[in-house]
This record gives structure tokens, sequence and C-alpha cells, in this order.
């Protein structure tokens, strides 16, 4: 059998990428044919196939590194530049909705009254869920970080203590955050404030649900003795994801919620 | 009836405990012989007769979705 003589790994040829490709393209014509004819056949087809995909893709790294041992130091490094850039992008993403937020609450038209949050709009105050949700992120914050020193001291127990514990905190975000969008006086269509709002909002809690369900994957894996006390990067990416999403939240509370209630 | 619900509490109780003191065995060295097994198989149909249904499923899958997408962009 040949071996390699670098410390790189050449994957195995494999069907997620193209399969990953035409389900992106399936479910964005299923977002079309959803919104403009109001049948959402291929949206579920396509939101299906990409779960199938997700699904198979990781649980083939996972076998590449945890079972092959194809996850040298060299090929962790490229590992950590990539989730680096990928968070990197994601801020850029967060940034375009924070500049239409601002573009719009800085100088407020006639249409919304010359005043911002815009006449007749009640804003949810902001010292009551919003800040309870912001210490429940801070926290999941220290849990998470109690969980990583957990791992790298070998302590299991504790590890998935402050795991699970991390995790059932993110939930507790979704579950507020659900609640209060039903309470909010006003709804996505109300003008510009409705649309900033809801669509940051909107994109941060499904973060926060891609972040949960994140950390959810790195607790099996804990739990069944994947990690090491020295090579654990799942988890060290699913915690700076974590991190990230907590920081969005932070400017997006002082920026929408506190900020913007004024 | 409250002595029903008594000896419902006692059993949740009991199966619970049960459950929690059973240790769960690392199994990573029974996996890690499984996928270093030299048979020639790529890493996404490696792992059993499940890998080959689900990757068989998934293709399906995305091969009828390209005909509902075709068939939705040309009426």
């Amino acid at each position: 059998m040949a071996h390699q003589a670098h410390s790189y790994h050449m994957v195995d040829p494999s069907p997620w990428p193209i399969f990953g490709a035409a389900a992106a393209l399936l479910t964005t014509s299923g977002l079309i044919m959803w919104f403009h004819y109001n049948t959402s056949t291929l949206l579920m087809a396509g939101l299906l196939s990409m779960l199938l995909v997700m699904l198979q893709w990781w649980r083939d790294v996972i076998r590449e590194s945890t079972f092959q041992g194809h996850h040298t130091p060299t090929v962790q490094k490229g590992l950590r530049y990539g989730m680096i850039l990928f968070i990197t992008s994601e801020v850029f993403f967060f940034l375009g909705f924070f500049w239409a937020f601002f573009h719009s609450s800085l100088a407020p038209t006639p249409e919304l009254g010359g005043q911002w949050p815009p006449t007749g709009i009640n804003p949810l105050n902001p010292l009551d869920v919003p800040l309870l949700n912001t210490a429940i992120l801070l926290a999941s914050g220290v849990t998470v970080t109690w969980a990583h020193h957990s791992i790298t001291e070998g302590n299991r127990k504790q590890a998935i203590h402050a795991l699970t514990l991390t995790i059932a905190l993110g939930l507790y975000f979704t579950a507020l955050q659900a609640m209060e969008y039903h309470e909010t006086s006003f709804s996505i269509a109300d003008s510009i404030y409705g649309s900033t709002f809801f669509v940051a909002t909107g994109f941060h809690g499904l973060h926060v649900i891609i972040g949960s369900s994140f950390l959810t994957v790195c607790l099996l894996r804990l739990i069944k003795f994947h990690f090491t006390s020295n090579h654990h990067f799942g988890f060290e990416a699913a915690a700076w994801y974590w991190h990230f999403v907590d920081i969005v939240w932070l400017f997006l509370y002082m920026s929408m919620y506190w900020w913007g209630s004024c | 009836m409250w002595r029903n619900l008594l000896s419902i509490r006692q059993v949740s109780r009991r199966t619970i405990s049960t459950a929690s003191r059973r240790p769960l065995e690392n199994r990573v060295p029974e996996k890690q012989k499984l996928f270093q097994e030299d048979n020639g198989l790529p890493v996404y149909l490696k792992g059993g007769i499940m890998d080959g249904l689900l990757y068989r499923f998934t293709m399906g899958l995305t091969v009828f979705e390209d005909f509902l997408f075709s068939y939705h962009n040309n009426e």
C-alpha cells in the first residue's frame, strides 16, 4: 500500500459536494416557488436534500478524523483558517443588516413621522425579556468556556455538564425569543422598522439554532469519547461560532433594542 | 388512584436511576478498526449497508427534485 510523503489529507472521491450544490439550487428555487406561487413542494424537497447532505458530509469528516486519523496538525491548521474565514464572512453578512438599520434609523423619513421608532410603533421594552436574553447568552459563553477547560483537563463529567448547560441556555434563549416574537405589537410588514428588526433578529435566531445544533453534535461526540484533551477541534469550532452568535446579539441589543427604542 | 400515581413515581425513579448507573463504553477503537480496513471502499460507503442505502436515497431524491425543478421552470 502506498504511503504519502506529506501531512495533508487527500480526501476520497465524494458525491456530497455536487449533491449539496443541487440541494442549494432546489432550495433557492423552492423559496421562489413558495414566495410567488404559494407552493412548497420544491422547497421541502430541497431542504430535505440539504439536511441529508449535511448529515452525511459531516459524518464523513468525523470518520476521516476520529476513526481514520487524517487530521494531522497541518490539516487542523487549515480547518482553523477555514472556520475563521467562514465566521468572518458571517460577520459581513450581519454588517449588511446593521447598515440597513442605521441607514433608516439615523435619518428617519417623513413617511415614518420623521422619528425613530416610527410613529405608531411600540417597541419592546429593552429592560424586559431582551435583557434576560442578553444575560442568558453571556452565561452560555461562560459555560462553553468551562466545558472547554474541562475537556483540556480531561474532566469528562464536568465537560458533559457544562456543555449540556450551554445547550440548555441556547434553547432557553430560542424559546424566549419565539415568545417575544409572538408578543410584539408590530410585524415584519410594519414599515422599515419591522423589516430591519425581524430580518436582523430573525437571522440571528437562526444562527442560535445552528449554533445549538453544532454544540449538540459536539455533546454527542464528547459522550462517545471522540475528543481527547489536546485534539478536539470540532468543539473549538462550535465554541468559536457560539461566541460569534453571542457578540452579534450584543450588537443587536445595543443598537436595535436599546438605542432603537429611545 | 393516588396509590397508582405513587407507583408510577417509584417506577420512573427506578428506571432513571438504573440508566444513569450503566457506564457508556468507549467504542472508538472498534470504529477505528472498521474504517481503517483495507477494503477499497470510499469513506462515504465504508460504514456498512446503511451507508449505501442512505446514499441511494439522497441521490434518488436529488434526481427526482431536478425533474421537479425542470417541470416547474418549463410550465
